[in-house]
């Protein structure tokens, strides 16, 4: 039954390749076949979901036993990543406006299928290879707007993030001529033991830089700005939610199973600390609403990194909450903030002219901020516990005082969004309901979250327990074939 | 001064220095250099250093290419034996993979050179880089 998942990455990359054959016949209404495929992929993963039950599964892809050949690896922590990547994908799909471009299609399915792929693989050139899928989509669908501003934006993006994935080969090359192997399980065995030297580090900082130029990771973040703030809405929404925290899901990864040595736990420790505040401060100083919410998800992708990097079954947990709830939270802001783009001081008494929209904001930034009992409080509360537990009170006192600026910097756009003054007639926004539609959804699906907390909290820590599992995940990649490929590996 | 006499001698040194060098100068490329294509020549150097110390994973000294030409080597251990001589194929195939991928990617960072130029009339980063600030600072207060 699980076999069939593998259909999720396959049909994206197939759609992509027909449409534009299809689009000759059907015409605009092509963009609805991606719809379709979209909700095909939910039913899958939906069918897959009990299936999958208490353990993982893996595909072997072309029947080849697991370290030489490659596999898939399926377990709810990827299964969740990939149902909700679906669920963001078919609301933010380009399909409702009406003058789209067949190449738009074909590049929002390229990126899906990278997606899908980064999330299953269980193989480092594997997701090496997929990732590059996902960011040359990505680098198409950036420069989409056309305008100058759009390609300087894309270009400073596309080198960055090249650079990144030269890295990240770089790091495969090494741990390839120590250990002969790219397959994740097999690494698990090798590596945590007889890499724990100079080399072993250079790939692990390798690794971990390289993808996380799209986790939004400080020292490789400069591109998140200018590209959120010029990029179309959808896309950066997409970025944003999506692709940043399948990013994070790799390093997440990468850190419990392949280097789990308390050196490299450190290192992303401060590099998510220095990632929260910068983000924080800058978010304070940005002087439009785009550039606000693109520093706010650099600091919450701080935030996850600091939870995966106390590498403890509650950090893990805490990261995963917090991935879930600005996976689902950042896109309906995004969209929300695009309708309003302007210098913040433009936006006194937005409130008066489009209630719903102003209203929407504020709880979701409110959920964001961390303010009971909305979602976000939740995640956080469990990031500040997972601290405690592990001793990180300095972490514990950065992460409050982040918080607090973030508390100063929307507070101030709440006070101006509710000033009695009206807005200038010829500046006013309105924002329609239909453009709410899928903001209204996102929010939705996180305060009834709120409703079936408690098995939410029961499910999420199930997940983090087999997720930090790694003998599970050895044996069920290597289980049937371990006796019989020992010899000749 | 033996030992140096073989260190030099190896191709292996060679290789590692040469792939070394190809993607200090293309880091360096990429970050420090002013113009557009430079960087992009940075990048086609760091990607050519990067692939090269890949392949070179799977080197061995004194090996043959990984094909089985006789047909009697199709016996198991025949195979077995044979792969002891051979050079280790799957960096080649991964090599083949990420070499398709850097042309791809430097290709469209060309075809954004391209647009970029045909924008502005410049290739210059700093001067880009005010261009794009401006275009935000103008679409922020113009708009309707």
């Amino acid at each position: 039954m699980q076999d069939s998942l593998i259909l999720l990455v396959v049909l994206p990359l197939l759609l992509a390749f027909l449409l534009p054959v299809i689009a000759r016949y059907l015409g605009n209404l092509s963009g609805l076949t991606g719809s379709l495929l979209l909700l095909f992929n939910i039913l899958l993963l939906a069918n897959a979901w009990n299936s999958v039950g208490y353990s993982p599964k893996v595909i072997l892809l072309g029947g080849f036993a697991a370290p030489l050949g490659i596999v898939f690896y399926i377990d709810k922590l990827n299964m969740l990543f990939a149902i909700l990547t679906t669920i963001i994908a078919l609301l933010l799909w380009p399909c409702r406006t009406h003058n789209t471009d067949v190449r738009e299609y074909v590049l929002w399915l390229l990126l899906l299928a990278g997606c899908y792929g980064v999330i299953l693989s269980g193989d480092l050139f594997n997701i090496y290879v997929f990732y590059e899928l996902l960011a040359v989509a990505s680098y198409g669908l950036v420069t989409l707007p056309a305008t100058g501003a759009s390609y300087i934006a894309g270009f400073r993006y596309l080198m960055i993030s090249a650079l990144g994935s030269a890295f990240a080969l770089l790091g495969i090359a090494l741990i390839y001529s120590f250990t002969g192997s790219v397959n994740i399980a097999h690494l698990a065995q090798i590596i945590p033991d007889h890499l724990h030297h100079i080399w072993g580090y250079s790939a692990a900082l390798l690794l971990i830089i390289g993808f996380g130029v799209k986790a939004e990771l400080f020292p490789v973040n400069f591109w998140v700005a200018e590209v959120y703030s010029h990029a179309d809405k959808r896309v950066t929404a997409l970025l944003a939610g999506v692709v940043s925290k399948i990013a994070v899901l790799i390093i997440l990864r990468f850190i419990i199973l392949l280097f789990p040595w308390q050196d490299i736990f450190n290192f992303l420790l401060l590099l998510g600390i220095i990632g929260v505040i910068v983000g924080e401060f800058a978010a304070f100083y940005a002087q439009d609403l785009l550039r606000l919410l693109a520093f706010s998800s650099i600091a919450q992708s701080g935030l996850v990194i600091i939870a995966f990097a106390c590498a403890t079954e509650a950090g893990i947990m805490a990261g995963i909450a917090l991935a879930i709830h600005h996976l689902l939270l950042k896109p309906a802001l995004f969209l929300l903030a695009s309708h309003c783009d302007r210098s913040i001081n433009d936006l006194a008494g937005l409130a008066k002219s489009s209630p719903w929209a102003s209203a929407l904001f504020v709880i979701l930034a409110l959920s964001l901020l961390g303010v009971p009992p909305l979602p976000g409080f939740w995640a956080k509360l469990l990031l500040l516990q997972s601290l405690m537990a592990e001793q990180y009170l300095l972490l514990l006192v950065l992460v409050l005082l982040a918080t607090i600026v973030e508390a100063a910097y929307l507070f101030r756009l709440f006070m101006l969004f509710y000033q009695r003054q009206e807005m200038p007639e010829q500046k006013r926004i309105t924002i329609q309901g239909q453009e709410l539609y899928p903001v209204i959804t996102l929010s939705g699906i996180l305060l009834l979250g709120l409703f079936f907390l408690p098995l939410f909290m029961d499910s999420l820590r199930e997940i983090a327990m087999q997720t930090s599992n790694i003998e599970a995940y050895i044996n069920t990649v290597l289980g049937k074939v371990q006796h019989i490929g020992e010899g000749n590996i | 001064m033996m030992i140096w006499d073989d260190i030099f001698l190896e191709v292996d040194f060679w290789i590692n220095i040469v792939s070394i060098a190809l993607i200090v100068i293309g880091i360096y490329g990429i970050v420090f250099s002013q113009h557009l294509l430079r960087m992009v020549f940075g990048l086609g150097l760091l990607e050519a250093g990067v692939n090269i110390l890949l392949v070179k994973a799977g080197y061995q000294k004194e090996a043959i290419a990984p094909i089985v030409t006789q047909a009697s080597d199709t016996m198991m251990s025949n195979i077995l034996a044979a792969t002891a001589q051979m050079v280790d194929p799957v960096p080649q195939a991964m090599v083949l993979t990420a070499i398709v991928i850097a042309a791809g990617v430097q290709a469209l960072a060309l075809s954004l050179v391209i647009r970029i130029y045909k924008k502005y009339g410049t290739l210059d980063s700093h001067v880009l880089f005010l261009a794009m600030e401006r275009d935000r600072h103008l679409s922020l207060n113009q708009k309707d």
